[in-house]
């Protein structure tokens, strides 16, 4: 048994000092500054990590992936991604967060961000990255002012596999026909994040409750 | 009966906290040491990697601070300055030179990256040249382009898990509005290549409108003398030279300073440890000079009571070496992210590295250091007088 403890040991320490590679998170490029200018009224943030896989592993990706009405695919959208949500504080009261997801465009990966107040609407729209050369309509602030006052409800509807919605999402259009795909690919993205957001925080706080 | 281990184990649990505390200072001394050591090898290990990573010996490039120019290779970047490609020719035409790569870097700015914008860079290779001098490369997905004006890309892992490309999928060279399709994507080997997106270079000169290239990579042949080409290599006009051997040896001074203070803190952490264990068991020998003395009325020896002491030394020295490498194997994850954030220039890769022999060699020195320590009180406890010693207690 002793024996059996020290190869445990041995195997736990090599294991732990072996160098690992994580798939690639979402995070802000300049957190100070994307806060305030996200969060106007916000004096300050805390990070903290989260993962589907920690949370509850494949049945909770399965779920995540029935409320989206599509599957995680690529090589890059896996249980194991990292996602990054900033607390937000005004004073010692927090009130709301940000978050932001991958999500793979037409001319390279998207990162969709959403700031939102505690009940999950949503206060702010960013795309942080986005390659295409039609990218600035889509990043436009007109576009993302669209999304202020909705929530995850609007978008229960909205199947990203056909691109359509119905009630508020249904009025939400591409800003051109070239950014078309894009356009889609952002609204998945949106959804996913507003999902992951309720699994991740949301569903937990009401569970408290 | 009783063994001299036994005993000797049986003092030090008489003063537990005094025995605890001497034991934790060697641990900490220890878990240093060892974490310093494995820092030295894996540092160097690491940036040996990165070095025979690039598939080259040497570099030419337009004339420049060859600094700037070695880092630039190593983390990428741009603003290179430019040599006419006819340069491959006169380098190829060198004896000792076996393979030539032209690569030319450029750099596109992005405006929708982040707030304000930022730099997409990209490798122009020749698919007939670089593949050759890189073999270790392994693709994860596809392959090397078809040609050199293919409007195709490959991709380094990380470059391709940022842009979420697969094969197949269509990438776009910002600035340039130029769309290129993934052919390949690498598999991750930990180092620069793996953010890098690679392109044929004539549809990189076209892409920058350019017939220029930045970097030549020189593969040495394994009989020549690698300083006599080098010199050869500066007669040629307007061009430096880089060979990553000096690369290597200007990192590794940069870093000697901070290599020789942390040393200098791990030597001074194991003679503060060491300190401790002589005060540990001369306190401990002075405290039992009555009983030294009657075990010497008894039979015993000087050299059995030096022995005894020495082996109270020897298990302390041993149990906190023992655990303090065990730390050091546990954290040294953490050690590598804490010295990334201090060092200037990390490479890629474990930069602590600990292994067995590492871990044997750390503790035959504290063992060995301990043992050091523990001769005089040995010796003290050996010269007791039993008479004397029973009396002057009584």
């Amino acid at each position: 048994m002793t024996r059996f403890r020290i190869a445990l040991l041995t195997a736990l320490l090599l294991v732990l000092s072996a160098p690992s590679f994580a798939a690639v998170g979402c995070d802000l490029n300049d957190p100070d500054r994307d806060v305030a200018r996200l969060f106007p009224d916000s004096t300050g943030y805390k990070t903290t990590y989260v993962s589907i896989d920690k949370r509850g592993g494949e049945p909770l990706l399965r779920k995540v992936e029935k409320r989206l009405g599509d599957r995680f695919h690529g090589i890059y959208e896996t249980v194991d991604v990292p996602y990054t949500i900033y607390d937000i504080f005004k004073g010692k009261k927090k009130v709301g967060y940000i978050h932001g997801v991958n999500q793979k465009g037409q001319f390279g990966g998207i990162q969709v961000f959403v700031a939102l107040d505690l009940d999950g609407k949503i206060k702010a729209f960013y795309i942080q990255k986005m390659t295409s050369q039609w990218a600035g309509k889509l990043r436009d602030p007109k576009f993302g002012k669209q999304f202020v006052g909705l929530s995850l409800a609007d978008f229960e509807s909205y199947d990203p596999q056909s691109g359509k919605g119905s009630g508020k999402t249904a009025g939400i259009t591409s800003p051109s026909p070239e950014t078309e795909a894009d356009f889609h690919a952002a609204l998945r993205a949106l959804k996913k994040n507003l999902i992951l957001m309720d699994e991740f925080v949301f569903s937990a706080e009401n569970a408290k409750k | 009966m009783i063994s001299r281990f036994q005993i000797a184990l049986k003092n030090l649990l008489r003063k537990k906290s005094r025995t605890l505390l001497t034991m934790v200072g060697i641990t900490l001394s220890s878990w240093v040491l060892v974490s310093l050591l494995g820092f030295n090898r894996g540092y160097e290990n690491a940036l040996n990697h990165d070095i025979e990573n690039m598939g080259y010996q040497l570099m030419v490039m337009a004339k420049g601070c060859p600094y700037e120019a070695a880092t630039m290779m190593l983390q990428g970047g741009k603003g290179l300055r430019y040599m006419p490609q006819s340069m491959v020719d006169n380098i190829t035409k060198e004896p000792g030179v076996d393979k030539v790569t032209p690569i030319l870097m450029q750099a596109f700015f992005d405006p929708n990256k982040g707030e304000s914008g930022g730099i997409a860079g990209y490798f122009g290779v020749e698919s007939s040249s670089f593949p050759t001098m890189k073999p270790f490369l392994r693709f994860r997905q596809g392959g090397w382009f078809k040609s050199d004006n293919a409007a195709e890309a490959v991709m380094g892992f990380e470059a391709a898990e940022l842009e979420q490309r697969e094969v197949g999928d269509m990438t776009l060279v910002p600035e340039k509005n130029v769309q290129l399709k993934v052919v390949g994507i690498l598999e991750r080997t930990g180092s620069q290549d793996d953010g890098t997106t690679f392109v044929p270079l004539r549809t990189l000169q076209k892409i920058a409108e350019t017939d220029l290239i930045t970097t030549i990579g020189i593969k040495v042949r394994k009989d020549a003398d690698v300083a006599k080409l080098e010199s050869r290599l500066y007669q040629l006009p307007d061009v430096q030279v880089v060979s990553f051997s000096q690369v290597k040896q200007t990192i590794m001074k940069l870093i000697s300073t901070a290599r020789v203070m942390v040393m200098s803190i791990a030597i001074i952490a194991i003679l503060i440890a060491m300190v401790g264990v002589i005060n540990t068991v001369l306190m401990s020998v002075l405290e039992r000079r009555q009983e030294i003395g009657i075990l010497k009325t008894m039979g015993a020896m000087p050299s059995d009571i030096f022995r005894l002491v020495w082996t109270e030394t020897l298990i302390l020295c041993g149990i906190g070496g023992l655990a303090g490498i065990a730390v050091a194997f546990a954290s040294a994850r953490a050690t590598d992210i804490l010295v990334r954030r201090v060092l200037p220039y990390s490479p890629s890769g474990g930069l602590v590295t600990i292994d067995a022999g590492l871990a044997a060699i750390s503790l035959c020195v504290i063992v060995g250091v301990g043992l050091l320590s523990g001769l005089y009180p040995a010796w003290q406890a050996g010269r007791v007088r039993p008479l004397e010693s029973i009396r002057g207690e009584g």
